[in-house]
C-alpha cells in the first residue's frame, strides 16, 4: 500500500505535472473567485483540453482546480458576501462580519489555513479510508439519508442563535422551494406554475447568489459607506494572526475536516452539506453561540476546513462506485472515462497509481492555493474600501452576468433578482437566510430518501428505528432539537445559583 | 402605529405574509394524489403551524411573552424603526436600481445592459465624474466580454428586443 502511496506522489513530482497542477491551481482560484463559475464549469472548459494529455497529467491538472476552487469561493465570500461557490456560503456568516470590522486579513488567513488543514486531514482519512471505502458506504440505506437531512437542517436551525423558530420557519420555506420543479419521484412537474424554466427546480447557485450576494449589495446600498464599517480600521496585516488563529482551534479544524470527509463520502451529498453542518456543530459546541454570525473567527475555520476535506473524500463514491457527489465530480467522471479509466471497484485495483496521485495533487493544490490566497489579502482586503455607490453596480454586473452563465438561462437573472429582495428582506426582518439554503440542498434527497425507505418498510415507519445507524441518527435528532431549551434552561437557572452563592 | 396586542402592526408582516405564501402552496399542493403530495403537504402544515406560533410569541401577552423566551429569544423585533433601519428611501432606491438592472438585462442584454448600468449608477449614485464613470462602465464591460464571450464562450444574452428568447 506503502509503495502505491509513494509512487503517486513521486509521479506528481514531475515537472510537466506540477506545472499542470500549477496552471490548474490558477484557474481554480480565478473560477472559485466569480459567483456562478465553479469547479464544474472549469473542469468543463477544460475537459476537451486534457484530451491530448496524459492520463496522469490530465488529472494532476483537474487535482489543481478542485483542490484551489474553495480558497477563490472564501475570498469573495469573506470581502463581499458573495460566495464564489455554494459552500462557501457558509463562510459568508462569520468571515463578512470580520471583513466588516476591519478584519479581512483575519479571516482570510484563518480560511487558508483552515483549508490547507482541512484538505490535509481530508487526505489522511481517505488515503485510511480508501481500501475499506465500500463496507462505510453501504451502511447509509434510504432511511439513514433522509434521517441524515434532517439532522442536519434541525442542526443548523437550532444554531440559529437564538432563533430556532424562525430558523425552523425558513428551514421549511427551504423545503418548499426546494420541492418546485419535476419529481423523479411522482414522474410529474411540481409548483412550476406552467413555467417550463421550473421543470428543473429553482436553481441552487443564481439563488445562492441571490442570498447573499445581491442581498448584501442592497443592505450595503440602503446603508451606504463602504463593506469595512471604518475606513481606518482595516488591518490588512492581520493574515498571520488568521494562521495562529487556526492553529488555536485544533478542535474545530478536525471537526470540520471529519465532518467534510464524511459527508463527501456520501453520494449524492455535497459540499454545501459538509461546509453548513460543520458550522452548525461548531455553534453547538461553543460555549459563546451568541458570537457567531457576528464575526466569531471559528465560523469561518469549521466551514473551511470541512469544503477542503470532503473534496478529498467526494473522490470515494465517484471512484469506487462512478457516482458523483455533486456537479464538480459529475465532470470529473467524464475526464476520468475520456482517458480510458472506468471508474467502479475494477478502477481502484488497476489504477491504483493515477487515483493516489490525484489524491496528492488536490491536497498540493489546496496547499498552494491558500498560500496564494495569503501572497494577495493585502490588496484584495482594499476590496472592502471601496465606496458602496462604486462596489455595488459593479458586484451586480459579476453576480447577474454570473449568474446568467451558470446554464446560459436568462430566467437566472430573475431569480437571482428575486432572492435577492427576499434575502434583503430576510436581513431586515431578522430571519436567518443559512437555513433556506441547507432545506434548498438537502429536499430532494429527504423526499426521495424519506418515500423509498418508506416503501422498503411497507408503509411502517419502524423502519427509521431498528436500523442502527438510524436509532443513532434519530438520537442526534432529538439532542439538537433539545440544545436551544437546555441552554436556555442553563441561562436561566445560572444567575440564581450565582445569586445564592454571592456574600 | 397601530397596535395588535400591544405589538406594532408591522411586526406582524412577514409571518403574515408568509402564511398567505404557505396557504396557496398548500392549496396547489392538493391537486395532486394523496400518495404524492404527503411530503410537500406535510411541511406546509408544518410551516403554518410554525408560523402560527410565530404569530403568537410576537403579542405582548403571557403566553407570547413565553413563547419568545423560549424559541426566539434572540430574534430582533421585525418592527424597522426598532432596529438599525436604513432610511426607506434609500432602501427603495437601492431596490430599484436592482430591479431596473435585471428588468435591462432581461430587455436589451447583457452588453448593453452592464455599461448602460454601471454608466448610469456610477453618475447618479456615486456622483463620479462623466470620464470616471466612461471608462468604469467600458473595462466593466470589456472584462464580461473577454472572460465570458471569449474565454468560456458563453452565447451572451441579446435581450428580448434583440432576438433573445
Amino acid at each position: 500500500m506503502l509503495a502505491v502511496w509513494l509512487s503517486g506522489f513521486l509521479g506528481l513530482l514531475q515537472f510537466r505535472e506540477l506545472l499542470f497542477l500549477g496552471l490548474g491551481m490558477v484557474i481554480g482560484v480565478v473560477f472559485g473567485a466569480i459567483p456562478g463559475l465553479g469547479g464544474a464549469t472549469a473542469l468543463a472548459l477544460l475537459m476537451p483540453l486534457t484530451y491530448g494529455l496524459e492520463p496522469f497529467t490530465a488529472l494532476a491538472l483537474s487535482g489543481g482546480v478542485m483542490g484551489a476552487i474553495p480558497m477563490g469561493g472564501s475570498i469573495t465570500a469573506i470581502l463581499l458576501n458573495a460566495p464564489g461557490t455554494a459552500p462557501s456560503a457558509a463562510t459568508c456568516l462569520d468571515g463578512h462580519p470580520l471583513a466588516q470590522q476591519g478584519k479581512a486579513g483575519l479571516a482570510i488567513g484563518a480560511a487558508a489555513s483552515a483549508n490547507s488543514l482541512g484538505g490535509i486531514i481530508g487526505t489522511m482519512s481517505v488515503l485510511a479510508v480508501l481500501p475499506i471505502a465500500k463496507q462505510l458506504v453501504l451502511l447509509f440505506g434510504p432511511p439513514e439519508f433522509f434521517l441524515l437531512a434532517i439532522f442536519a437542517l434541525v442542526t443548523v436551525a437550532s444554531a440559529s442563535r437564538g432563533k430556532l423558530l424562525r430558523g425552523l420557519i425558513t428551514g421549511a420555506l427551504g423545503l418548499m422551494i426546494s420541492f418546485v420543479g419535476y419529481s423523479d419521484v411522482t414522474g410529474g412537474e411540481w409548483f412550476t406554475l406552467g413555467s417550463e424554466y421550473l421543470w428543473d427546480g429553482i436553481p441552487l447557485v443564481p439563488s445562492l447568489i441571490g442570498l447573499f450576494a445581491v442581498a448584501e449589495m442592497i443592505n450595503l446600498a440602503a446603508k451606504g459607506g463602504t463593506v469595512s464599517r471604518s475606513a481606518d480600521t482595516v488591518k490588512v496585516t492581520g493574515m498571520w494572526s488568521g494562521v495562529i488563529e487556526t492553529f488555536r482551534h485544533p478542535v474545530t479544524v478536525l471537526r470540520g475536516s471529519l465532518i467534510g470527509t464524511f459527508i463527501g463520502a456520501i453520494p449524492g451529498e455535497s459540499g454545501t452539506v459538509a461546509a453548513f453542518l460543520s458550522y452548525s456543530l461548531t455553534v453547538q459546541a461553543s460555549k459563546d453561540p451568541e458570537s457567531f454570525g457576528k464575526g466569531n473567527i471559528e465560523g469561518v475555520i469549521a466551514p473551511e476546513a470541512a469544503i477542503n476535506a470532503k473534496d478529498g473524500s467526494a473522490l470515494i463514491p465517484t471512484i469506487a462506485f462512478g457516482i458523483p457527489s455533486g456537479a464538480e465530480m459529475a465532470v470529473f467522471l467524464g475526464i476520468l472515462v475520456l482517458h480510458g479509466m472506468q471508474p467502479g471497484p475494477l478502477m481502484l485495483m488497476q489504477n491504483q497509481t493515477e487515483i493516489y496521485g490525484l489524491v496528492w495533487a488536490l491536497t498540493l493544490s489546496c496547499l498552494l492555493a491558500s498560500s496564494l490566497g495569503l501572497l494577495f489579502v493585502r490588496p484584495l482586503s482594499l476590496i472592502t474600501l471601496i465606496d458602496a455607490d462604486v462596489l455595488v453596480p459593479l458586484v451586480l454586473c459579476v453576480a447577474f452576468v454570473g449568474s446568467y452563465s451558470v446554464n446560459g438561462e436568462i430566467e437566472n437573472v430573475v431569480v437571482t433578482a428575486a432572492f435577492g429582495l427576499m434575502g434583503y428582506l430576510m436581513i431586515r426582518f431578522d430571519y436567518p437566510r443559512l437555513t433556506v439554503v441547507i432545506a434548498m440542498v438537502l429536499g430532494n434527497t429527504a423526499e426521495r430518501s424519506f418515500l423509498q425507505a418508506m416503501q422498503m418498510g411497507d408503509g411502517d415507519w419502524s423502519i427509521f428505528l431498528n436500523r442502527r445507524v438510524s436509532a443513532i441518527l434519530i438520537a442526534c435528532i432529538v439532542i439538537m432539537l433539545a440544545m436551544p431549551f437546555m441552554r436556555a434552561l442553563v441561562r436561566r437557572v445560572a444567575p440564581r445559583k450565582e445569586a445564592r452563592s454571592a456574600p | 402605529m397601530k397596535r395588535i396586542l400591544g405589538t406594532p402592526a408591522s411586526d406582524y408582516l412577514p409571518a403574515a405574509a408568509l402564511w398567505i405564501v404557505t396557504a396557496l402552496y398548500l392549496q396547489t399542493a392538493y391537486r395532486y394524489t394523496p400518495a404524492v403530495r404527503a411530503f410537500p403537504a406535510g411541511v406546509a402544515w408544518i410551516m403554518l403551524l410554525f408560523l402560527k406560533i410565530d404569530l403568537v410569541s410576537r403579542t405582548k401577552t403571557t403566553r407570547g411573552g413565553a413563547l419568545s423566551r423560549w424559541l426566539n429569544h434572540a430574534a430582533a423585533p421585525a418592527h424597522p424603526a426598532e432596529t438599525e433601519a436604513p432610511q426607506r428611501a434609500r432602501q427603495a432606491v437601492a431596490v430599484l436600481w436592482l430591479v431596473l438592472f435585471a428588468a435591462l438585462i432581461v430587455l436589451v442584454g447583457i452588453l448593453v445592459a452592464v455599461p448602460a448600468y454601471l454608466f448610469a449608477a456610477l453618475r447618479w449614485q456615486g456622483r463620479r465624474s462623466y470620464r470616471a464613470c466612461a471608462l468604469g462602465a467600458a473595462g466593466a464591460t470589456l472584462f464580461v466580454w473577454l472572460l465570458f464571450s471569449v474565454v468560456l464562450r458563453i452565447a451572451l444574452y441579446p435581450g428580448l428586443l434583440f432576438g433573445g428568447a
